[in-house]
């Protein structure tokens, strides 16, 4: 019998991601017990697990981008409503030892297009960063300018490191840290992303602290 | 206490008063799912593990949600689970149902153009998100409240009219009542402002469910040329939207290009197979096109996945008979037959199905006296009033007539035309029999009076209906149905009228029950019909608004 490698692969990553999520939800149901040593590790425990799920997810995405041209799947969604749901995985996964705010703009469309699926795993990418390396609080916040609708992740952290920002300037591939790869991941995705021959991008910048901006023609 | 509530004009939902139905096929994800849903607040809660536990759920139990799998293992899928409920108006339009699906598989729940659940989440997903989707969808679905209670109620006009309100009052849901409105104009062949709609749309962003939309709308305005350019682009677009090949298919029939249609539908076929119906008409158009090997894989293929579907009966197996005949392959034929002897010997109708198709392997095989003796069986059970499908009956007076029972062939053509005035492809089939047996006048003949007289009474009993006169109309199409008692648009335009009639006159409870017995023969006619779901709620408010409980429900 002949199998394909890459699919095997692909089928294997897909199991232990189902398993993990099944771990997951079993770190959901330990109650928090107020004390530091054990409601710590737990948190630990189920942040990392969120963050190997989705790389998982990352990579058999990114599989598939490379059978196939990875055409992002537009329509109609609610950008208030994506802040929600960012923020509400920020919180549960922050266990209140971070803050966490949504940042809304007074001129925020009520709808804008684009494909919910892969912008939301951009962005959750990034809030799982800023989880790791913020002091006290992440932002999450929209707004748009004349052609294209905005979402930042904000944190109080030290700001991506310099070498990182130049790599990424240069668009020069990166050491193959997590930290890279998710990146690289979400600049795909926002590539992906055209209207009206506008391309859309991925922005990184330090401003007390490190932003992560992807901007959605 | 509602489950969407306001405090200081917040929305909040209580979640402790939502019946929720969760299906997975696996036991681990169901409890898993349990214990998501039951950590906000969710109590009520049955769970099941396939398509068939559901249909059965449903029957005896309301739901609020239904949480499903895509994938269901064997048999159908989320999506045909879905289809299926909808049809058969086991859920209204203001049961949410949300899809779950694995990375690889969500284009495919959001391609669906028709029928589009109301979410999809992608595993895994964790409380929270299902928490914020669910509240975002229950708040929609009571903005739409209105709207579905008269899209169900037929009441199409008011249900534009509540879209407008929402478009013109709340910019946050002006895309999704654009929507609904554009599918409620081609429902209601208002297809010009359809096709307005659908632009305006498209201004805004070319989202493939829009074009498929105006597709449809340039197609139902015979331009079709428009159409076919505009769904060749969709199909690069978003190769996973079935539903653009499906009407490719017909546009490429409209101009008498089965071939054409043909390869639109394998393709529509390799992606998704199990679709009972675009294998069946995969079937009769390969068929058609004398593509015997294609038109036997695919009948093989919708009695195979569509076991226990209401969408397959005893006329599959019939169509796969004809395929096997035509080929020659009589053995195979009669192995079909064995196959669905349980379907075959159901009813009266299922036996008809059976007596013709063994009357063609005789006929085919030289056994004449056989032949003879399956012939006489179906004319008995036609007379005794079994009625199967009208191509299975066309080969069978084909039969008829190569063995010189012309009486037989007549009366079989006559009975298919009444029952089919409205298809072209019935009428060709019918007239190329004549002029193959070179009974061309008489067949010419035939054929015109068999059908004037059902298409007089339709047409006259849809102008009274406008008058507003449904009394008359009642009389008129009671006579059609009388003259063409498996006529799917006949039959579907008299329960119409039937229950105007009720409402402007009163409660009439012999008609109401006519009413009743119509439906219930237009759907096993064609259970997938789109106007079934809307005249199914229609009997049923008539029912309430008169306080009338029906016997054996």
């Amino acid at each position: 019998m002949d199998i394909d490698r890459a699919d095997l692969s692909a089928a294997l990553m897909h199991e232990l991601k189902n398993n993990l999520s099944l771990l997951a939800m079993n770190i959901d149901s330990i109650p928090v017990i107020g004390q530091e040593a054990h409601d710590h590790q737990v948190d630990d425990a189920r942040l990392l697990c969120q963050k190997v799920i989705d790389r998982l997810q990352q990579a058999l995405l990114i599989y598939k981008a490379t059978q196939q041209k990875l055409t992002p799947a537009i329509d109609v969604y609610s950008p208030m409503d994506l802040l929600h749901e960012l923020r509400d995985t920020a919180l549960s996964l922050a266990r209140g030892r971070l803050q966490v705010e949504v940042h809304v703009a007074d001129d925020l469309p009520e709808i804008w297009f684009f494909d919910r699926t892969l912008i939301e795993m951009a962005l959750i990418n990034a809030i799982h960063n800023s989880l790791s390396y913020a002091k006290s609080v992440i932002r999450i916040s929209a707004h748009r300018d004349a052609q294209n609708l905005i979402i930042s992740v904000h944190d109080d952290s030290p700001g991506f490191p310099e070498h990182m920002l130049q790599s990424f300037a240069t668009n020069q591939p990166y050491a193959s840290t997590g930290t890279g790869l998710g990146l690289q991941f979400a600049q795909v995705i926002a590539q992906a992303h055209e209207n009206e021959g506008r391309q859309g991008r991925l922005q990184l910048r330090n401003e007390h602290g490190a932003v992560f901006s992807l901007i959605v023609p | 206490m509602a489950i969407v509530s306001f405090r200081n004009s917040e929305a909040v939902v209580n979640y402790g008063e939502l019946r929720v139905l969760v299906v997975d096929d696996y036991p681990s994800m169901r409890s898993a799912l349990k214990m998501t849903l039951s950590n906000f607040g969710v109590t009520k809660i049955d769970m099941v593990g396939n398509a068939a536990e559901v249909l059965f759920k449903v029957q005896n139990n309301s739901y609020d949600l239904i949480l499903s799998d895509f994938n269901l293992g064997e048999g159908r899928d989320g999506q045909q689970l879905l289809e299926e409920l909808r049809h058969r108006g086991l859920i209204s339009l203001e049961t949410v149902y949300v899809m779950v699906t694995a990375e690889g598989g969500y284009e495919k729940v959001v391609s669906t153009a028709e029928l589009a659940p109301d979410d999809y989440l992608i595993k895994p997903f964790s409380g929270e998100v299902l928490r914020s989707r669910l509240d975002g969808i229950l708040i929609k679905k009571l903005i739409f409240s209105t709207v579905y209670r008269h899209f169900e109620q037929h009441e199409l006009e008011e249900a534009i009219v509540g879209c407008d309100l929402i478009i013109k009052s709340k910019p946050r849901y002006v895309v999704d009542a654009l929507r609904f409105k554009g599918e409620v104009l081609n429902a209601m062949g208002r297809f010009e402002e359809a096709e307005a709609l659908y632009k305006k749309i498209i201004q805004m962003r070319a989202v493939p469910w829009a074009r498929l939309g105006l597709a449809k709308s340039l197609f139902s305005q015979k331009k079709g040329e428009e159409a076919e350019e505009l769904l060749r682009d969709v199909m690069e677009q978003a190769p996973e939207m079935v539903a653009a090949y499906d009407l490719l298919a017909e546009v490429c029939l409209s101009r008498k290009d089965s071939a054409a249609a043909q390869e639109v539908l394998q393709r529509g076929v390799a992606i998704s197979a199990k679709t009972v119906r675009r294998q069946q008409r995969l079937g009769e158009v390969a068929f058609e096109n004398g593509d015997l090997a294609t038109a036997k894989s695919a009948y093989s293929s919708a009695l195979e996945k569509g076991r226990h579907s209401i969408f397959v009966g005893p006329a599959d197996y019939g169509h796969l008979c004809r395929v096997q005949v035509e080929q020659g392959d009589l053995t195979g034929a009669l192995d079909t037959i064995k196959q669905g002897k349980h379907v075959l010997q159901a009813n009266p109708d299922a036996q008809l199905v059976s007596a013709v198709v063994r009357s063609l392997v005789h006929t085919k095989a030289g056994n004449t006296s056989e032949a003879e003796k399956a012939m006489d069986e179906a004319a008995r059970l036609s007379r005794e009033g079994a009625h199967a499908d009208e191509r299975v009956m066309l080969d069978y007076a084909d039969a008829c007539m190569a063995n010189g029972r012309h009486d037989q062939a007549d009366e079989i053509i006559r009975t298919v035309a009444r029952n089919a005035h409205d298809s072209e492809s019935l009428l060709a089939k019918a007239k190329q029999i004549y002029e193959n047996s070179g009974r061309v006048d008489a067949g010419a003949k035939l054929l015109k009076e068999a059908t004037a007289n059902v298409r007089t009474l339709n047409n006259e009993a849809v102008i009274l209906a406008h008058k507003g006169d449904f009394k008359a109309a009642v009389e008129k199409l009671q006579a059609a149905c009388w003259e063409a008692p498996y006529n799917g648009r006949i039959l579907m335009n008299a329960v119409w009228v039937m229950l105007k009639c009720i409402e402007t006159e009163g409660m009439d409870e012999v008609l109401l029950e006519d009413a009743r017995k119509l439906l219930a023969d237009a759907e096993k006619l064609d259970p997938g019909h789109t106007r079934l779901p809307t005249l199914r709620k229609h009997v049923k408010d008539v029912e309430t608004r008169f306080g009338i409980r029906r016997r054996n429900a």
